[in-house]
């Protein structure tokens, strides 16, 4: 029981995790066709930019959270700005590639304004603050990134849903050309999905760098596993990719546990994609249609 | 006396609820050029997609019999409906823009290659001779079309008019006994229509086929065709020779709606 | 005279094969690329930066099959570094059990290419961004158990030296042999340059290309789609495994933590930066992403060089969507442009 709890707590908060970078990067594919394989570096820059004025100027870590989601924005805004507007052209695959030329542009930085000494980021809520639930320990900081977590999430499902520029957002990402020419400022919602995906990027980091301290990889593992939980939970919708990151944290953290920890993963990820032969979209995908 | 090559027999096609073809029935006889006509919307594509076997979901039967053999063409396979003698074109041209036009003309052959990519690997003997063989043959179709000295460029940038006339060249280099054309003067100013014409007649002599086209340019339809087949929301109105066609009473009103 | 004019024509006509045949301009390729592993002899280029080139020759062999896959069938993958990996430390495992050289390498050949043929199968289902992932599925597949899996030795194998065609034994710390090997790896590249060559220029490249750009009219024309995603999917992995083995060969010490998908989005970027469907405009691809930052950039930026390596790729993609390579046809505009005002001139300057 207290293993099990154990599992259930930390397969939500990481699942939490996965469902911010996933979110991220379904919306920049579903508004600027393309897989951001930077999504997460850029995450990672702005935890560098929090760790980094906390070290040098004493600031607690809701201050420099807050400067770090500010900082993201602008990250998100110049990215789009400065390379992905003027790429608008590009293949798709090219696309992908132009956003490999970020993660190295950002690599390069990372030593050059932080110098190379690794840093960390404390818990939001201290780790002493937890509860006992039968044996198993439940730090308050869980459930404060499973709090947090869903209720951005539900506020951007409500967003997309339900206002004007949710609106503006799912149209650009159904069809960019006809929106434009509709007088939906396509370029306004690419920038700002930008500039969301960034600080839902840089979210996930502030969530992960406690446990692991700030390094240039320290979301490798968030990022492909949001991409799997794209896939399995389907790219066309906003919710699938959601419901795929809690399915993997939870498969992943389970079957490392009580089948094998090498094993584990290997299983997790050929289940997948034996699910995805049957359901080639995801769990809540459609398959689009095409004409002869 | 004609010997049928193309058979329809109540053939249906639904998509969701809507019947996009309804019980049609015609046949095509050899060496015939019928034509297919009908408003916008009337099920002429699908028809041809369920021919070509694009469509497997029809109901009713669809028979293509060359050389005596009656073949029932939903049990062949839809890239395997070229090696029957029957290949197709299609609505929106369908060519491969970054390769020559002399490549495109190959792909038309693709099924007649019996090397495998072993002995291309290798460049054998065989393999080269039969390359140039087939490119001989090219060379031959794209003379009769009159654009053999564009065979080296890409497809991509052509003229509209010459991307048609390789979709079609593309097409005979399969030794087809019939051959469909999806709407072949689309697109085509009159000068380029008056040559299609003459082209369509000059391939039915030279390769000895039976052509069965879609076309919406009436003139064409009638100078060209021996026989017509006319329909509307996917149902059979009339099959007749041209003239008969101008002057039936429910095609006109298909076309022009009723006088009441 | 007589017989002098058949030999000049006998001369004349073969010159003239020569210079038309295909293979020829690969040859005089190989032979200038072979070159620079005799240059450290020289003292022209370190011994150390041979490595460099070498890595170039392997990955030139690697990005040619992704570029098939790419360029040609207009397909994606995310998990080619895996396959490098299985080329290169399979090789060292099998030999490791004491199977000689040659047959080490048609061992891993087999089974890489059978999980290609899997993937290929598995690509008639899925497409798209999803294809894409179930590659990097399958790549992260082959990483967790290269770093996790005994036989694979943690952080690194070591191959030791190879005996090559049985007799012959070559190895990396010996300086005259590492010029030998690096010639070996050349030949091989040249090898799969010919093969690849010969492969896009027949029915198969065609089809290929004839599914990815439109596949109704591939289907007409009689193109089984099942079997050429098969053939895409196999050749790509047997390119980058053969990579996989070039790289066991050359550097016999293979580490099993280099297999990420960050090497396999290099990958990528070689074929895109230099040039999609071009033979040579891959070599350059390969040469741009890894050869300019490891020769020159790094000696003068240290780690900044990653921002110039990042800054390049971003530009050459924005102005040369399809690749770098075909900066030659600008190039060549260019020169016919001002040859021609230089004749005009020319003309007018005489009248």
């Amino acid at each position: 029981m207290t293993d099990f709890l154990r599992l259930l707590f930390n397969s939500l908060e990481t699942g939490s995790v996965y469902a911010l970078a996933a979110l991220g990067i379904v919306l920049i594919f579903r508004t600027s066709r393309t897989t951001n394989f930077a999504q997460g570096l850029i995450g990672t820059f702005n935890a560098y930019i929090a760790a980094f004025l906390m070290l040098r100027f004493g600031f607690g870590i809701w201050t420099v959270a807050l400067a770090a989601l500010v900082t993201a924005f602008i990250t998100g805004i110049v990215i789009d700005t400065l390379i992905i507007r003027p790429a608008a052209k590009v293949s798709p695959i090219s696309k992908q590639i132009i956003t490999l030329g970020i993660i190295m542009v950002l690599i390069g930085i990372l030593p050059w304004f932080f110098g190379v000494d690794s840093m960390t980021l404390p818990r939001f809520i201290p780790t002493e603050y937890s509860l006992t639930i039968f044996g198993a320990n439940l730090r308050y900081n869980t459930i404060f990134v499973i709090v947090l977590s869903t209720l951005l999430m539900g506020a951007m499902f409500w967003f997309i849903q339900f206002t004007k520029w949710g609106l503006a957002t799912r149209v650009t990402a159904s069809d960019e050309t006809t929106s434009k020419l509709m007088g939906v400022p396509t370029k306004t919602v690419t920038m700002v999905s930008w500039a969301t995906a960034a600080m839902l990027g840089t979210l996930a980091a502030l969530f992960v760098a406690p446990r692991v301290s700030v390094y240039a990889n320290m979301l490798l593992t968030v990022q492909i596993s949001a991409f799997f939980a794209g896939t399995l939970g389907g790219f066309s919708t906003f919710f699938g990719p959601v419901v795929g990151a809690f399915i993997i944290s939870f498969a992943r953290n389970f079957t490392q546990f009580y089948i094998s920890d090498i094993w584990g993963n290997v299983l997790v990820y050929t289940s997948i994609l034996v699910f995805l032969y049957f359901k080639p979209y995801g769990i809540f995908g459609k398959k689009p249609t095409k004409k002869v | 006396m004609s010997k049928p090559i193309l058979v329809l027999d109540n053939v249906c096609m639904y998509f969701g609820g809507l019947k996009a073809v309804d019980n049609l029935s015609f046949t095509v006889n050899e060496g015939e050029i019928v034509g297919l006509i009908g408003p916008n919307g009337a099920g002429k594509t699908t028809v041809f997609n369920c021919i070509t076997q694009f469509y497997k979901e029809y109901t009713g039967d669809i028979y293509f019999i060359n050389n005596d053999v009656k073949k029932d063409l939903r049990d062949i396979k839809v890239t395997e409906i070229i090696n029957q003698g029957l290949v197709r074109t299609f609505q929106n041209v369908e060519l491969i823009p970054d390769l020559s036009i002399l490549d495109n003309l190959l792909i038309g052959a693709h099924n007649q290659y019996e090397t495998g990519i072993i002995s291309h690997i290798l460049r054998t003997k065989k393999a080269r001779e039969e390359e140039q063989v087939l490119k001989e043959k090219a060379y031959e179709i794209l003379k009769f079309l009159n654009i053999f000295e564009l065979k080296d460029f890409y497809v991509k940038g052509q003229p509209y008019g010459v991307m048609k006339k390789i979709e079609i060249a593309r097409t005979l280099m399969s030794n087809p006994k019939m051959i469909i054309l999806d709407e072949p003067a689309a697109g085509l100013n009159d000068r380029e229509t008056d040559e299609l014409e003459n082209l369509i007649y000059e391939i039915k002599k030279k390769f000895n086929t039976t052509i069965l086209l879609i076309e919406h340019d009436m003139g064409f339809v009638m100078n060209i065709c021996d026989r017509i087949v006319a329909i509307n929301f996917g149902k059979f109105l009339a099959m007749d020779t041209p003239k008969n066609i101008q002057k039936n009473k429910d095609v006109q009103e298909a076309y022009l709606g009723s006088d009441a | 005279m007589k017989i002098l004019n058949q030999i000049e024509n006998f001369f004349g006509t073969l010159s003239k094969r020569l210079t038309k045949h295909p293979i020829v301009p690969f040859l005089i390729f190989g032979f200038v690329i072979a070159s620079i592993g005799f240059l450290p002899h020289t003292g022209f280029i370190r011994w150390g930066t041979m490595g460099i080139y070498a890595y170039i020759v392997i990955f030139t062999v690697v990005a040619m099959g992704l570029n098939l896959l790419l360029g040609f069938s207009g397909l994606i993958s995310l998990g080619t570094a895996g396959f490098v990996g299985a080329g290169a430390l399979g090789l060292g495992v099998f030999m490791n059990m004491g199977i000689p050289f040659e047959i080490a390498a048609l061992l891993v050949l087999i089974i890489a290419g059978s999980i290609g043929a899997l993937i290929g199968l598995f690509s008639l289902k899925v497409e798209g961004i999803y294809l894409a992932i179930a590659t990097l599925f399958v790549g992260e597949i082959l990483r967790q158990i290269y770093t996790q899996v005994e036989i694979f030795g943690g952080q690194a194998i070591r191959i030791g030296t190879v005996r090559f065609l049985g007799f012959i034994n070559l190895s990396m710390i010996n300086q005259t042999q590492r010029s030998f090997l690096f010639l070996i790896i050349t030949i091989l590249m040249v090898l799969m340059m010919i093969i690849m060559h010969n492969i896009v220029k027949s029915k198969t490249g065609r089809a290929l290309m004839a599914i990815s750009r439109s596949q109704h009219a591939a289907q007409a024309m009689g193109i089984s789609l099942l079997k050429y995603r098969l053939t895409a999917f196999i050749l790509a992995t047997l390119f980058a495994t053969f990579g996989g083995i070039m790289y066991g060969l050359y550097f016999q010490n293979v580490p099993t933590t280099a297999w990420t998908l960050d090497l396999s989005l290099f990958v990528i970027a070689m074929v895109v930066v230099g040039g999609l469907k071009s033979i040579y405009g891959t070599f350059l691809g390969v040469f741009i992403i890894h050869g300019v930052p490891n020769l020159w950039l790094k000696n003068v930026f240290g780690d900044i060089s990653y921002i110039f390596s990042g800054i390049l790729i971003i530009l050459v993609i924005i102005f040369y969507p399809y690749g770098f390579i075909y900066i030659w046809y600008d190039l060549k505009k260019i020169y016919f442009k001002y040859k021609a005002r230089w004749s005009k001139k020319k003309v007018t300057d005489h009248e």
